[in-house]
């Protein structure tokens, strides 16, 4: 049984892996190594057309666009990578090079690397699907804690259910400090020299501010049709912004 | 002057190196520990950190010594992938005071570790006292304290600055030296304050120290102070040095009135301790830069002044794999800065990594002279005799006007074949003594060929598209497994409770069973089932054991129990009681008519006590 269980799992796993296609990447890979940027762009992004949750087409999309100084959606992509895998430290290498670039920093400087490095040790979808068994867990050990009543079996599934139940509150703890990450809710100037921050969502309102090109923003309201209202956490600003000159996450 | 030393010193302080690293230490020395109030020594601040490039110190405000920068030099070593700076900071400082002075401790950060020297003690003596000439001419730093030949003034400038460049015109690049001497033959009442030019399509140079002398011009008696500035000429066309000036404290002549009501304020004016600020300027000055005339040399990369070109490796032998340093020095007159790395030719035999420079400059006689060190990191690629073949470096003499080509001797290397591990070379790794890695530079990394999404992520997204109502199910089943828990537990801690809502249905599916005992002619086996189904019954009512349960004390707890029952409920049970007992006790008197009728009989009390029991 245990042996079944084993293959099944493995074969689960080798068919997730073969899921997107490896050559692709590779032969996007050969363009950018000959420095046809614009082509292998292309090609990362028909790579994205098909599997938009692969980290790595984002990673090398950003890359192709950073050698082609295009920093905004560079910045952009890197993030979108970082979001889906925070974990891979070229993805963090290049988040933070890019970043810098413009300004900005992954980790601030009075963080300590450990814990910014294990504040996005998951991902938030991550995250939430660890609530999500945590609560099965604690429901079903609780259950046969119920069902069990007073026996051995039933003690064990109850403190099962307990340490499940506290470790889903700490997750959810844990999600609900990542909304203050600079990368939930968030999106990027991606408009070469910046996006215009107005006083309102329409072109008779005053333009006050600008958000450079890359700069990370928070975005606060996004139910207008053409803009979106942004903040600037670092300069405690907010404003309007048309969506084009901003990408969300 | 004081001010002139400290546009020096900040100018000095403004080229800030690049944030050093790990190993930083500092030591400072001056050429002599006694100097004349009237010379000058020399201060020699050496740095060294083990990066390519190390921070500038940090002079304290001297008050005791006018100070000035007098240029760097700096020595770049690889040995074994290590690197190691050594910049040597040169700074003139005359002193202003007699006596044991000292020169606090230069201290130097790159942000991380900090570094200082001892204090210098330093004895200024009298002008004279010192054995063997001076090194300077003398030096009326406070030319308006001396007495200079003021009668003699009379008729002529008692003040007055000149600015004179040594050429009208020059090559872009050619040394201009600039000479701003201030002239004056009465006492200032303080320190002139020097404010300097501003240039057009030149460059400068300070070329310190201040001079100071005696000089007698048109008979006249002065005292002067002599600023020097190397210029260079950026592209050809016009140049200008713009005015400078000088803002001193000139005193009043006016005669003293004895009865003037502010007679005692104008002696005090007289005496020097007050007089009127005036500004003396020079005129805008325009030069000429000449164009480079034409035929360069395909090498020719801007270099202007007369230089020397050597070559040398720091080895002669070597294995495939190992760094070998590889150095081009250029020595001569001329704006070193400027001069950039002479371009390697194609070398297959070696890989070539990041280019160094190192610079070393003077400035003796006025003249700006030096030498730059190119180093290159060579990495021989096969074992054998490997040349690298002589390097040109072409400039732009002008003293004969024309360009001039220098070239290296081939530098030979005899490579030998190296370890296997040997083959890939990180010459910034640190040697096996575990020293701190340098980097050279940076970028994004490389593009990546994973395949995609890990298992985690996509399990993670499987998990996280789930319907929500989904998560209902393990919560229903929590709250329904809980409820039967209590509901257990409910159970067990209230029996008769539950025997007393559970009689009525048992006693009915006894008698259920008892009429099919009947109608299999089985009347003894079906007169036994009522009986014992009557008493359970009773006994699950009056919640005592069916043992211990007699027909008066069943009617006298019911009666207890439920006072709303009624006299003719007890009689029934009564009867009831009697005739299963007499059925069950005297089985050949039971017919199956009789024992039919006590079924139906026991079903009708029945009802009626369920009716009856329920009365408050």
């Amino acid at each position: 049984m245990t042996k079944t269980i084993f293959l099944t799992l493995t074969l689960a796993l080798a068919a997730a892996a073969s899921a997107y296609d490896r050559s692709e990447l590779a032969e996007f890979n050969d363009l950018y190594k000959n420095g046809r940027y614009e082509e292998a762009l292309e090609g990362y992004k028909s790579a994205l057309a098909q599997a938009p949750e692969n980290p790595w087409a984002h990673y090398n999309a950003g890359n192709a666009l950073f050698r082609l100084n295009r920093l905004g959606p560079a910045v952009l992509n890197y993030s979108r990578a970082f979001a889906l895998n925070p974990r891979s430290a070229d993805i963090r290498a290049n988040l933070d090079y890019a970043l810098r670039q413009t300004g900005q920093t992954l980790a601030p400087d009075n963080v300590p690397k450990a814990l910014h490095y294990a504040y996005y040790l998951l991902s938030e979808r991550e995250i939430k699907a660890a609530a999500i068994l945590l609560f099965w867990l604690a429901c079903l050990a609780g259950a046969a804690r119920f069902l069990l009543d007073g026996s051995g079996p039933g003690l064990a599934a109850g403190s099962a259910s307990l340490a499940a139940a506290g470790l889903l509150v700490l997750t959810l703890a844990w999600l609900g400090a990542r909304q203050s990450s600079p990368f939930t809710a968030a999106g990027v100037a991606v408009k070469p020299g910046g996006a215009r921050m107005l006083s309102g969502p329409g072109e008779n309102f005053k333009t006050y501010a600008s958000a450079p090109e890359g700069r990370l923003v928070k975005i606060l309201d996004d139910g207008d049709d053409n803009y979106y209202e942004i903040g600037l956490p670092r300069e405690g600003i907010k404003g309007w912004a048309l969506k084009t000159e901003i990408e969300k996450l | 002057m004081k001010l002139f030393s400290a546009l020096l010193l900040t100018a000095a302080l403004a080229v800030s190196a690049a944030p050093a690293r790990a190993g930083l230490s500092i030591s400072a020395e001056v050429d002599r520990n006694a100097v004349e109030i009237n010379g000058h020594l020399y201060l020699t601040v050496n740095v060294a950190g083990d990066s390519a490039s190390v921070p500038e110190p940090k002079l304290a405000n001297m008050q005791n010594f006018n100070v000035y920068n007098s240029g760097r030099s700096q020595s770049i070593s690889i040995i074994n992938g290590r690197i190691a700076t050594s910049v040597s900071f040169s700074y003139i400082l005359e002193p202003r005071f007699l006596g044991l002075q000292r020169i606090p401790p230069i201290t130097v950060s790159d942000g991380k570790e900090q570094a200082a020297t001892p204090e210098i003690e330093v004895t200024v003596t009298k002008a004279g006292q010192q054995g063997g000439p001076a090194h300077q001419a003398a030096q009326p730093r406070r030319s308006g304290r001396r007495q200079a030949a003021g009668t003699a003034a009379q008729g002529a400038r008692q003040i007055f600055i000149k600015a004179e460049p040594d050429r009208r015109s020059a090559y872009p690049g050619e040394q201009i030296t600039l000479s701003i001497k201030f002239y004056t033959s009465v006492p200032l009442s303080s320190n002139p304050q020097y404010v300097p030019p501003a240039f057009k399509n030149l460059i400068s140079e300070d070329l310190p120290p201040v001079r100071n002398g005696e000089t007698e011009l048109d008979g006249v008696r002065y005292a002067f102070s002599e600023i020097k500035t190397a210029l260079f000429g950026l592209t050809a066309g016009g140049a200008e040095i713009r005015p400078l000036s000088v803002i001193a404290q000139v005193p009043s002549n006016e005669p003293v009135d004895p009865f003037d009501p502010n007679f005692f304020q104008n002696l005090m004016a007289m005496s020097g301790a007050q007089g009127r600020s005036q500004e003396f300027a020079t005129e805008t000055i325009p030069l000429a830069i000449k164009p480079l005339p034409p035929g360069a040399p395909a090498g020719f990369g801007g270099a202007v002044g007369n230089y020397s070109i050597t070559a040398s490796a720091d080895r002669s032998a070597a294995k495939t794999g190992e760094a070998v340093n590889f150095s081009v020095t250029i020595n001569g007159t001329g704006n070193l800065k400027t001069v950039a790395a002479p371009k390697l030719p194609e070398l297959p035999d070696f890989k070539v990594f990041d280019t160094m420079s190192s610079l070393d400059v003077k400035k003796e006689g006025d003249v700006i002279s030096g030498k730059k060190t190119f180093t290159y990191i060579l990495v021989p690629r096969a074992e054998g005799r490997k040349t690298v073949p002589a390097l040109a470096f072409a400039f732009f003499d002008p003293g004969a006007a024309a360009y001039r080509e220098v070239r290296t001797n081939p530098v030979v290397l005899q490579v030998e074949k190296g370890a296997e591990g040997a083959k890939s070379v990180y010459f910034n790794q640190p040697a096996p003594g575990g020293e701190a890695v340098t980097a050279s530079g940076s970028d994004i990394r490389y593009v990546s060929e994973k395949p995609g999404a890990a298992a985690l992520p996509r399990l993670a997204a499987r998990a996280a598209a789930l319907p929500p109502w989904l998560h209902a199910i393990p919560a229903a089943l929590l709250a329904l497994s809980f409820w039967l828990a209590r509901f257990n537990r409910y159970r067990s801690a209230n029996p008769l409770l539950f025997r007393f809502r559970r009689a009525r249905g048992e006693a009915s599916r006894d008698i259920q069973e008892a009429g099919a005992l009947i109608k299999a002619g089985r009347n003894n086996e079906a007169v036994s089932v009522l009986y014992d189904s009557f008493l359970n019954y009773l006994s699950d009512k009056c919640g005592v054991k069916v043992s211990a349960l007699t027909m008066r004390k069943a009617v006298a707890l019911i009666k207890e129990r439920f006072p709303g029952a009624g006299e003719r409920a007890l009689e029934e049970i009564r009867e009831l009681w009697t005739a299963l007992e007499l059925r069950h006790f005297s089985p050949e008197a039971s017919a199956a008519e009789g024992t039919a009728d006590l079924a139906v009989k026991y079903a009708l009390l029945l009802e009626l006590l369920e009716a009856e029991l329920k009365k408050p």
